[in-house]
C-alpha cells in the first residue's frame, strides 16, 4: 500500500494564470486575513492575546477567553494604532493565516508525542537504519511543507495611514524574510475601504477600535496631507459607557461573564441575584478588563445610538424624552433600560464638550483601568473631516463631500451615519454631502480588507507587486518608493 | 438523466476516532454501514501502514498453527476488512507474525481534534476505507470535511482522492453543515462534541458563518469526561484510562442536572472514602442556583441496595476484587495461581448460592422494580479487559490459555453472581458497555471467548459515574458557544440561532449531556424579560424582536444569497422539513437574487440596529423523524445522516430537471473534467 502522497500538478498543468494572493488587514482589535477573491475573510482572530507566567504566549479566540489566574491579556498595538511589539505582532499575523487559511505549522507527528508508542517492553519500534531514514525523511518533507505554508502566496497587507516608514519597512522585512513570501504590497486602509464601496475619489471615515481616521483619496491616490486620525473611537465609546455606568445612581455593576455561574431574574433597578464563582485565584484584571468588553460589546449592539440629529443632543433632550428607553441585562441578571444615557455616551463623537469626563483621580485608583484621556474638541469626527476637507485643493471638495465612506466595525453605532450626515451637512453647506455607509455589516466591519481582497485579485495589480527578487536587490527601502 | 445514481455515491465521514463510510444510498437513510476505527498500524516497511496490528509471535507453537488460526478466520464478518487485503500476511503463510484485531497498541491516529497531524497515515487510512469498502469505478466519493481543516487542506484531500483513486466526482461537505441538513434547518447553530474538542458553528440562511466560529475547542470533547472520571476514581485501585472510558460509554454515567441530588448511601461503609472526596469536589453541588428552578425531585429518594440483601453483598465482594489489574498478574506468572485461586471461588461461590437459592428467591421477586440509574448509589457495567488481551498475547499464552482465563472471568460477571447478574442484565439499563463500535465489530465483540475479543467483567461505581462532566467542560462549552452566536455578523439571526441548537458529535452521547448543557446556557446566559419595558407601550414589539418570527426580518443581502448557497440543496432540504421553517426563509431562498437586490435600498443602514439583546429563549433544535433505523440509533452521527443528503441532492438530482435554479454555476460537485481544468483549487467552488 503506497501511501506517498502524489505529484502536486504544475501550474502550467492545469492552466490558472490566476495569483491566488493573501490578503492581510491586521487591526488593533482584530486581525482578518483570506484569500483574494473571496468576499469576506476567512480568519479573523482577536489582536488581543494571553501572556502566561511561563512567558508562553496563546492566541487565537479559544485560549484567551479561559478564566486563568496567570495569564495576563496583552495587545502588541499601541493606542495610536500603531505596532508596538513586533516581535508578537508577527507572529500574531502568521497565527492569522496558518491557523485557518494555509494550515498551522505544526510538530510533526513523529515528534507531537501523540504518536509515541506507549509500551515500555512489549513491541518497542525497533529503530533500524531502514526506519530512521525513512523518519529523517519524512521529517525533511514536512519542515520543507511548513516552510512552504506562506511562501506560496503573494501577500497584500494593509497599513494605517499615519504608518511611519519605519513600521512599513518592518512590516516589508517580516514578510519577506520571516516568512518568504515570494510578492508583496503594502496598501493603505482608507484606500481599500474605497476600493471595496467601488470608489476611487472619496473621503473615507474609518471609527476603528483605537483610532477614528480620515483619509482622502483622488483618483485612488491618498492625499497624505489631509489624512487626520483621533483616538475617538469604539475603544473610546467604551470607556464612555464605562463612566456612564459609575456616573449613574446607584452605579452600574458591571461583572464579566465568566464570574457568574448563575442568574436569576430580578427586577429593573434591583440588585442582582446570582451565584458567583468562585476563584481560589483570581484571573488578571487585565483578563477582566477584556471580558467586560465583550459585555459592552452587547450593550453597543444592542442600546447604544448615535443622536441622529438635526442638531446636538443637548439641543434636542426634549425629543430625547420621548423616544422609548432600551432595556438591558448583565451578566448577573442586574437590568434597566437606558433613554438618553444612550445617546449620551455616544455624543462625545460628535461633541466633544459632551463626552462623559474622565473619573476623579480618587476613585480612580479603584478602576485602574480607566484611562484618564479627555478628548479636545479637535478630535471630533466632524472636525476632523472639516480639517481634512480644508486641507485639500478647492477644486476637489465637492467630490470628497459627495463620497464620505463611512467604515470600521465602530461605525455599526446604530444612527451613527445619520448622525455624520446631519453634523457634516450642517458645516458645509454648499456642495452636496453624501455619506455612503454600506447596509451590511460585514461590509464595513471588514471594508478595508474586501478592498484588498478586490485588488490583490485584479489582474492590472500583478504588475504592481514588490517581488522577493527586487526586494533583494534593493531592500526594505522600496517600499516606500512602491506602495504610495 | 442524472449523473449518478443512488447506489454509486460513496460517503465517508472521517474523525479522530471514528471514520465513518458507506456505500450507496438506501431508500430510507440509515445510520453508516462501516464504521472503522481511525486508527492504522505502521507496517514492517517504514512508511507504510496496516490496518490491523501484525505482531510477532514470541514463540511458534510446535503444531503447525490449527490452533491459532482458525478462532481469527473463523471471524464471520470481518471486522476490520482485512481478510480481502492482499497485503495482510495470511497467518498460514507465515508461522511468525500473527494478526491481532483486537488490540490498539501502537496504533496511529492520523486525526487528532479533527485535524490531519499525519499525513501519509490519513492517506493510508483513507486507502483502507477505500479498499474495504471497495466500491465499483464510477463512483462519486463525497467527504465530510471537519471545520478545522483549512482550505489548503481542502485542496490536498481533493488532490489525493483525484489522482488516488481517479474518482469521477468528489465533494466536500463541511460536517456542521451537513448536521444542519440533516435537521433541515436553514439557521443553526451546530455544537459537535467530539472526541478531544468541540466546534461550533452558525449556520445563517444555509451560509456557514466562518467569522466568529469557533474551531476546535480544546477540553471539550469525550476525552475531557473520561480524564475527570479518572481524576475523581484514581482514589479506587485499577481504575485505568480504560475502564474509565468504557465507564463513559456505558448507560450507567448520566449527567444529571445541576440541582439534581447525587444518590448518595452512607450504610455502604466499605467505600465510603472512596464516594465520599469525589461526591465533594463535584460541580453537581457548586453552581444550585440559591432555591431556585428546583425541578420536581423525588424528595426522598429511596436508597440503593441495603446491605443485607443480596445485591449489597455481592457488591461488596465486586469491590473489592472487581477492577484488580489482572494484566499485571499475568504478566507477572502468576497466572496459574490466579486461575487456581479463581476456581476455588467458583466452588465455594456455587455452594454459597446452592445454599442462598432458597432463602433468597422471594426477596429476589420482591426486587423486581429496578430503580432508575439516576437514583441509585452505585451501578455496574460491563468492562471488556483489552489491556489483559494485550498482556496474554504478548506473553505468548495460548488460546487455550486464554479460554482458561475467560472462563475464569465470565465466573465474575455472569457466572459467579448466579442469578443475580442475569436479572441485572435485564434491567431497564443496558449494561453493554461496547457503545461506539460498528455493528460488525460489535457482533464480534459481543461474542464471548476468546476469539479476539477482550475479556469482560462487571465493575460497580459509585456516584462519581454522575460527574463526568463536572470538570468544567460543561462551562467551557457554554461560554464558546455564547461567545460564537454574539459575534455572528448575522445580528438578528442571533435569536433564531440561540433557538435553534443542534449538539452532535459522539462526545454527547453520555446521558443527559445535552440537557445539562442547555441548562447551563439558561443559567448563565439567558436575558429575561425587563420589568422596566413591561409598561413602555410605545416600544414597537417587533421593533425589539424581529428574528422571533422572521416576519420582520430583512432579506439577506445579495452576497449573502448568492455567495456560497447551492440552491438546489437548499431547496431539496428545506423542501424536507417545512414545517420548521419560517416563511422568511422560503420566500427569501427562493427568491435570492430578486429580493437580494431589493434589501439594500429598503434597509439602507439598519442592518444591524433595532434588535434588542438576546438570548430570550434558548432551545434544541428538532430532528424530523423520518428515518426509523436513525431514530434507533440516536442521531449522535446526524452529520451522516446530512451527508446523505446531500450526497443525494448534489450527485442524483438532475439540475435540468430542477428547473436549472442556478444555471451551471449550480454544481456542487466537482468532476475529473473539472480538476483536470482547474486543479485542486477549483474545490473551494463546489465544496460546502
Amino acid at each position: 500500500m503506497t501511501s506517498v502522497p502524489p505529484q502536486i500538478p504544475l501550474k502550467e498543468e492545469y492552466g490558472g494564470d490566476e495569483i491566488n494572493a493573501l490578503v492581510l488587514d491586521p487591526g488593533s482589535h482584530s486581525i482578518r486575513a483570506g484569500f483574494a477573491g473571496e468576499d469576506t475573510p476567512k480568519s479573523v482572530v482577536p489582536t488581543h492575546y494571553g501572556v502566561l507566567s511561563s512567558g508562553h504566549h496563546v492566541y487565537g479566540e479559544n485560549a484567551i477567553h479561559i478564566p486563568n489566574a496567570d495569564m495576563e491579556i496583552r495587545n502588541p498595538y499601541n493606542t495610536d494604532g500603531l505596532v508596538e511589539d513586533w516581535d508578537t505582532a508577527a507572529k500574531m499575523w502568521e497565527y492569522s493565516i496558518t491557523s485557518r487559511l494555509t494550515g498551522a505549522r505544526q510538530t510533526p507527528p513523529s515528534r507531537n508525542g501523540l504518536n509515541v508508542v506507549k509500551d515500555g517492553e512489549g513491541d518497542v519500534e525497533m529503530e533500524t537504519d531502514e526506519t530512521s531514514k525513512a523518519k529523517a525523511e519524512t521529517e525533511k518533507m514536512e519542515e520543507e511543507e511548513r516552510d512552504r505554508a506562506l511562501a506560496e502566496y503573494p501577500l497584500l497587507m494593509t497599513e494605517p495611514a499615519w504608518n511611519p516608514v519605519k513600521a512599513r519597512e518592518k512590516t516589508m522585512e517580516v514578510a519577506m524574510e520571516e516568512w518568504d513570501v515570494p510578492a508583496f504590497f503594502l496598501a493603505k486602509t482608507g484606500q481599500l475601504a474605497a476600493y471595496g464601496n467601488g470608489k476611487a475619489t472619496a473621503l473615507v471615515v474609518d471609527v476603528g477600535h483605537y483610532n477614528t481616521s480620515v483619509t482622502a483619496l483622488w483618483e485612488g491616490m491618498v492625499l497624505r496631507k489631509s489624512t487626520t486620525h483621533s483616538p475617538l473611537a469604539s475603544s473610546f465609546l467604551s470607556d464612555q459607557i464605562r463612566r456612564m455606568f459609575t456616573t449613574t445612581t446607584p452605579p452600574v455593576p458591571l461583572t464579566p461573564y465568566y464570574l457568574i455561574a448563575s442568574k436569576i431574574p430580578v427586577d429593573a433597578g434591583h440588585p442582582a441575584s446570582a451565584t458567583y464563582t468562585n476563584f481560589s485565584s483570581p484571573p488578571s484584571p487585565s483578563f477582566r478588563r477584556f471580558e467586560e468588553d465583550r459585555v459592552l460589546t452587547a450593550f453597543k449592539e444592542s442600546v447604544v445610538s448615535a443622536w441622529p440629529g438635526p442638531g446636538r443632543l443637548e439641543a434636542n433632550l426634549e425629543a430625547v424624552k420621548l423616544t422609548p428607553p432600551r432595556p438591558f441585562e448583565m451578566p448577573d441578571g442586574w437590568n434597566n433600560v437606558f433613554g438618553a444615557e444612550r445617546y449620551k455616551v455616544v455624543e462625545g463623537l460628535f461633541d466633544t464638550k459632551a463626552a462623559y469626563p474622565p473619573p476623579p483621580s480618587s476613585t480612580s485608583s479603584s478602576s485602574p483601568s480607566q484611562s484618564q484621556y479627555t478628548p479636545k474638541s479637535d478630535d471630533s469626527i466632524p472636525s476632523m473631516i472639516h480639517r481634512s476637507v480644508n486641507a485639500c485643493d478647492v477644486d476637489a471638495r465637492p467630490a470628497l463631500l459627495g463620497n464620505i465612506i463611512l467604515t470600521g466595525a465602530g461605525s455599526l453605532i446604530e444612527k451613527l451615519p445619520e448622525r455624520l450626515q446631519s453634523d457634516v451637512q450642517a458645516m458645509f453647506p454648499n456642495p452636496r454631502v453624501r455619506v455612503i455607509a454600506a447596509g451590511g455589516s460585514v461590509e464595513r466591519k471588514f471594508g478595508a480588507w474586501i478592498g484588498g481582497s478586490v485588488l490583490a485579485s485584479l489582474g492590472t495589480f500583478h504588475q504592481m507587486w514588490i517581488s522577493r527578487e527586487e526586494y533583494a536587490e534593493f531592500g526594505a527601502g522600496l517600499v516606500e518608493r512602491r506602495c504610495k | 438523466m442524472p449523473p449518478f445514481r443512488d447506489d454509486q455515491i460513496f460517503i465517508i465521514a472521517p474523525g479522530s476516532e471514528t471514520t465513518l463510510a458507506q456505500l450507496g444510498l438506501p431508500e430510507s437513510f440509515t445510520p453508516a454501514r462501516y464504521r472503522l476505527r481511525s486508527r492504522m498500524f505502521r507496517a514492517e516497511k517504514a512508511g507504510e501502514y496496516e490496518p490491523i496490528k501484525i505482531r510477532r509471535k514470541e514463540k511458534a507453537p510446535p503444531a503447525p498453527t490449527p490452533a491459532p488460526t482458525a478462532p481469527v478466520n473463523g471471524l464471520a464478518p470481518a471486522p476490520n476488512g482485512a481478510g480481502s487485503k492482499p497485503e495482510t500476511t495470511a497467518p498460514n503463510d507465515d508461522d511468525e507474525w500473527e494478526e491481532d484485531r483486537v488490540s490498539e497498541e501502537g496504533a496511529v491516529w492520523p486525526i487528532r481534534g479533527g485535524k490531519v497531524v499525519d499525513w501519509p497515515c490519513f492517506y493510508a487510512l483513507m486507502t483502507h476505507v477505500y479498499n474495504y469498502v471497495n466500491p465499483p469505478f464510477h463512483t462519486p466519493i463525497l467527504l465530510v470535511s471537519q471545520p478545522v481543516w483549512t482550505p489548503k487542506e481542502h485542496e490536498k484531500v481533493t488532490q489525493f482522492f483525484f489522482e488516488k483513486f481517479k474518482v469521477p466526482a468528489f465533494t466536500m461537505v463541511d460536517s456542521a453543515m451537513a448536521a444542519s441538513y440533516a435537521y433541515g434547518l436553514t439557521t443553526a447553530t451546530v455544537v459537535d462534541v467530539g472526541l478531544s474538542k468541540a466546534d461550533i458553528t452558525c449556520i445563517s440562511d444555509s451560509v456557514l458563518q466562518d467569522i466568529g466560529r469557533s474551531i476546535a475547542v480544546p477540553d471539550c470533547g469525550g476525552e475531557a469526561m473520561t480524564e475527570r472520571l479518572m481524576e475523581l476514581l484514581n482514589l479506587r485501585k485499577g481504575f485505568t484510562r480504560e475502564v474509565c472510558e468504557q465507564l463513559k460509554k456505558s448507560n450507567i454515567c448520566e449527567v444529571l442536572p445541576s440541582d439534581f441530588d447525587i444518590p448518595t448511601n452512607d450504610s455502604v461503609g466499605g467505600d465510603a472514602h472512596s464516594a465520599n472526596p469525589a461526591a465533594a469536589a463535584s460541580t453537581g453541588a457548586d453552581g444550585v442556583p440559591p432555591g431556585k428552578r428546583k425541578q420536581s425531585v423525588v424528595a426522598d429518594l429511596p436508597r440503593g441496595p441495603g446491605p443485607n440483601t443480596q445485591v449489597g453483598e455481592e457488591k461488596k465482594l465486586e469491590d473489592e476484587e472487581g477492577v484488580l489489574d489482572i494484566a499485571s498478574i499475568v504478566t507477572g506468572g502468576n497466572m496459574s495461581e490466579y486461575l487456581a485461586q479463581k476456581e476455588r471461588e467458583k466452588q465455594e461461590k456455587a455452594a454459597a448460592r446452592q445454599a442462598k437459592k432458597a432463602g433468597t428467591a422471594g426477596a429476589a421477586a420482591a426486587r423486581i422494580i429496578r430503580l432508575p440509574n439516576n437514583k441509585r448509589t452505585r451501578n455496574t457495567f460491563v468492562y471488556e479487559d483489552f489491556a489483559l488481551h494485550d498482556a496474554m498475547k504478548k506473553a505468548g499464552m495460548s488460546n487455550q490459555n486464554m479460554a482458561d482465563m475467560q472462563s475464569a472471568m465470565d465466573f465474575d460477571s455472569s457466572g459467579g453472581t448466579g442469578p443475580n447478574a442475569a436479572k441485572r442484565q435485564k434491567t431497564p439499563e443496558p449494561q453493554s458497555a461496547v457503545s461506539d463500535k460498528p455493528p460488525p465489530d460489535a457482533e464480534l465483540l459481543a461474542s464471548p471467548g476468546s476469539n479476539g475479543s477482550g475479556f469482560r467483567r462487571e465493575i460497580e461505581v459509585g456516584p462519581e459515574r454522575f460527574q463526568a462532566a463536572s470538570g468544567g467542560i460543561l462551562d467551557r462549552l457554554a461560554d464558546a458557544i455564547h461567545r460564537t452566536i454574539q459575534s455572528c455578523i448575522d445580528v438578528h439571526r442571533r435569536s433564531e440561532l440561540w433557538e435553534n441548537l443542534v449538539v452532535v458529535g459522539n462526545g454527547a452521547k453520555v446521558r443527559g449531556f445535552k440537557e445539562a448543557l442547555v441548562e447551563v446556557l439558561m443559567r448563565k446566559f439567558l436575558v429575561s424579560p425587563s420589568s422596566a419595558t413591561m409598561f413602555v407601550s410605545e416600544l414597537p414589539s417587533r421593533m425589539s424582536t424581529p428574528g422571533g418570527t422572521g416576519t420582520s426580518t430583512p432579506l439577506p443581502l445579495s452576497h449573502h444569497g448568492g455567495g456560497g448557497v447551492n440552491p438546489l440543496l437548499l431547496a431539496a432540504t428545506t423542501a424536507q422539513n417545512p414545517g420548521l421553517l419560517h416563511p422568511g426563509g422560503v420566500s427569501s431562498s427562493a427568491s435570492a437574487s430578486a429580493s437580494g437586490l431589493l434589501a439594500p435600498q429598503q434597509h439602507p443602514h439598519s442592518m444591524h440596529s433595532s434588535h434588542a439583546q438576546t438570548p430570550t429563549s434558548i432551545k434544541l433544535a428538532k430532528i424530523p423523524e423520518y428515518f426509523p433505523e436513525w431514530k434507533e440509533v440516536g442521531y449522535e452521527e446526524a452529520q451522516f445522516l446530512g451527508a446523505q443528503v446531500a450526497g443525494r441532492v448534489l450527485f442524483v438530482v438532475d439540475p435540468a430537471a430542477s428547473g436549472g435554479a442556478g444555471g451551471g454555476g449550480s454544481k456542487g460537485y466537482m468532476s475529473r473534467t473539472d480538476y483536470n481544468e482547474q486543479g485542486p483549487g477549483g474545490v473551494h467552488e463546489v465544496c460546502l
